[in-house]
């Protein structure tokens, strides 16, 4: 047991290590998130009443709406974009190589590699929630926090099952894939990230109702901001549920398959 | 392929063949399902090596050495062939194998370059399970091993070239390995850095711990200061193996020997066409202000000795001081094995 957490951890000294090497960037970040909510802030004060008959199921108040969506997508996209970025840059700057022949299995390597960004992006989300609860009058005082770790999980874990086809595609192909991209966007767009689903037309709410990033973004504000039960959650837990069900038994599968391809190839390797 | 001799030499290769796949793009991709390109980095490559040797593997850029070493290193599958290290075979028993090797990684890259040489050392301790309270005190003796005990606390990034390979070194080292694995570890060193890095490899790794060390390199003078055998890869094929003084003698047995004359020469250089006996006779520059000549003779194919050819000179009218065989370089010794079919 000490065994199996020792080497994610020491991943996550390393990046630590490197990333406070930065301390420029690491402050660039958190002033982000200033800018974001302050942007979010005042621009929900000029919306006013506006959106409210759409924003009703989720309490009626924009700031709050979108200030979960925006921070929550944080998670979205480490799960999606974590473990191929950190093949990627492996890859290309060389680093793979020396972890492939320790006594390291591949999957542990890749999944740690990807530990510190899940650190950072919790980080990152807190610092939303905090600023947002205690200077932006956010009301999340019965939040069902279970629920919300609950959708958090299966969020994670259907957003990894891409991430982890992702990775496989980049270990093989050797460059970044348009697939990531392309669904981060989407999501963006379909998955009610500035706005309620509801306000799309008809047909674009088919298609997002075909996306997992719609059930997690809903569940998690009407877990936060309306402390729905569990019952309530109930729609969102399912669809997630049975998206990780099918992807993640196929992204172990095709991942298998793309490490064994790529030793035949010599794309794991600096060439 | 018998037990006995899978275990008494600690690598061996049988007909190891690797195939690279050509693919470029998604196009690319596409295309390659219908009509496959391939690179022959490897063509049934067989080679022994003993355990405690150092082994150098000597070719010019492209011959395959990095990927022979990435094959028995388990980073590349073969696409036919086998071999074993340690009886082990590389495709089977991934596992134990990267607990027998150290790969010195001649890449500066891959070290994590806003990390000190100490904590990328540590981190790799990690990674290969060296037990917590042992990884301190080995980090500790690999950094003064490497004399770089002083350095240990800067970043990666600051490194010099020497020292960087002198930590990838350390890093291979960090599980006691076997059998280590250098990829041409002295690029990018000045000369006097890299010959004592070579000293370093000889006297310490082999002669001291006994280590088995196989050793890429693309300079000829590398290879015969350091190894003790070579294999000479060219274009995938392993074009001759074996102790450098005897490749030497396989391919120049005796064939060229150098004439010392004495005295005015100008009369006898006159009839040196005419000389039969000798496939070849070149008179070699001289600069010095001695007063020999010295002259280069090959014998002709089937002929043993040299006799017959200083008869003659001599009964041209030269005067011979003195005459011994000539030693080929290794640069001369390479263009012949790699022109060889
Ligand atoms: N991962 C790879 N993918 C495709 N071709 C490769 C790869 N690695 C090496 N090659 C090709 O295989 C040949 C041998 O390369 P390499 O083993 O690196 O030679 P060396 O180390 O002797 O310079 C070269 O022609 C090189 O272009
Ligand atoms: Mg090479």
């Amino acid at each position: 047991m000490a065994l199996f957490i020792e080497k994610p951890l020491a991943f996550v000294w390393k990046d630590l290590i490197n990333e406070v090497s930065y301390k420029f960037a690491f402050f660039m970040q958190v002033c982000g998130i200033l800018v974001t909510t302050v942007t979010f802030f005042y621009l929900s004060k000029l919306l006013g009443e506006v959106g409210t008959s759409y924003l009703k199921p989720y309490g009626g108040d924009y700031f709050s709406f979108v200030l979960i969506g925006v921070a929550f997508f944080n998670y979205l996209k480490v799960s999606m974009d974590s473990l191929s970025a950190s093949i990627r840059e492996g890859q290309m700057v060389g680093t793979l190589e020396a972890l492939l022949v320790t006594q390291t299995e591949i999957p542990t390597i890749i999944l740690s590699s990807s530990l510190y960004s899940f650190i950072f992006a919790s980080f990152k989300v807190a610092v939303y929630l905090i600023l947002g609860a205690f200077f932006f009058g956010v009301d999340m005082g019965n939040a069902n926090i279970m629920g919300a770790f609950l959708i958090l999980l299966l969020t994670i874990v259907s957003f990894s099952s891409i991430g982890i086809i992702s990775a496989s595609f980049v270990m093989v192909l050797k460059k970044g894939n348009p697939v990531n991209w392309l669904f981060t966007n989407v999501s963006g767009i379909l998955g009610g990230l500035y706005y309620p689903v509801s306000v799309l037309p008809k047909w674009l709410q088919k298609l997002s109702a075909m996306l997992p990033v719609t059930y997690s973004l809903e569940g998690m504000r009407l877990a936060l901001l309306k402390g729905s039960s569990l019952n309530a959650l109930l729609p969102n837990i399912a669809a997630l549920t049975a998206f990780s069900a099918v992807m993640l038994p196929l992204s172990v599968l095709i991942f298998g398959y793309a490490v064994r391809r790529a030793k035949i190839d010599g794309t794991l390797t600096q060439y | 392929m018998s037990e006995i001799t899978k275990l008494s030499y600690c690598i061996e290769t049988q007909d190891l063949t690797k195939k690279y796949p050509v693919i470029k793009g998604y196009g690319g991709l596409f295309t390659h399902l219908f009509r496959k390109k391939e690179i022959a980095a490897l063509q049934n490559v067989s080679i022994r090596i003993k355990r405690g040797e150092l082994f150098g593997l000597l070719g010019s850029n492209g011959a395959g050495k990095t990927t022979l070493i990435k094959i028995l290193c388990t980073l590349v599958l073969p696409t036919s062939g086998t071999a074993w290290m340690n009886g082990l075979d590389v495709t089977k028993d991934q596992k134990k194998i990267r607990k027998l090797i150290g790969y010195v990684v001649g890449d500066e890259r891959s070290f994590y370059w806003r990390l000190t040489g100490r904590q990328n050392l540590t981190f790799f301790a990690k990674l290969n399970n060296v037990p917590r309270h042992d990884a301190q005190a080995r980090i500790e003796s690999l950094l003064s091993f490497m004399e770089l005990q002083y350095d240990a606390d800067r970043m990666f990034k600051d490194y010099s070239t020497g020292m960087k390979q002198k930590l990838a070194i350390a890093r291979g080292l960090l599980t006691e390995p076997e059998i280590i694995f250098m990829d041409e570890p002295t690029n990018g060193m000045d000369p006097v850095s890299a010959q004592k890095f070579r000293k370093l490899i000889k006297e310490k790794l082999v002669k001291t711990e006994k280590k088995t060390v196989i050793f890429a390199t693309h300079n000829l003078h590398e290879a015969e200061e350091l190894c003790d055998r070579i294999a000479i890869i060219h274009k995938g094929e392993v074009k001759t193996a074996g102790l450098i003084g005897e490749i030497k003698r396989e391919f120049h047995s005796g064939k060229g020997y150098v004439i010392e004359l004495k005295g005015p020469v100008t009369g006898f250089l006159e009839k040196i066409p005419y000389i039969t006996s000798a496939r070849k006779v070149t008179i070699i520059p001289d600069n010095s202000f001695s007063d020999t000549t010295q002259i280069e003779v090959e014998i002709k194919d089937g002929d043993n000795d040299i006799f017959p050819i200083v008869k003659e000179i001599a009964d041209l009218g030269g005067k011979i001081c003195s005459f011994y065989e000539k030693e080929i370089s290794l640069g001369e010794l390479f263009s012949m094995v790699i022109g060889r079919k």
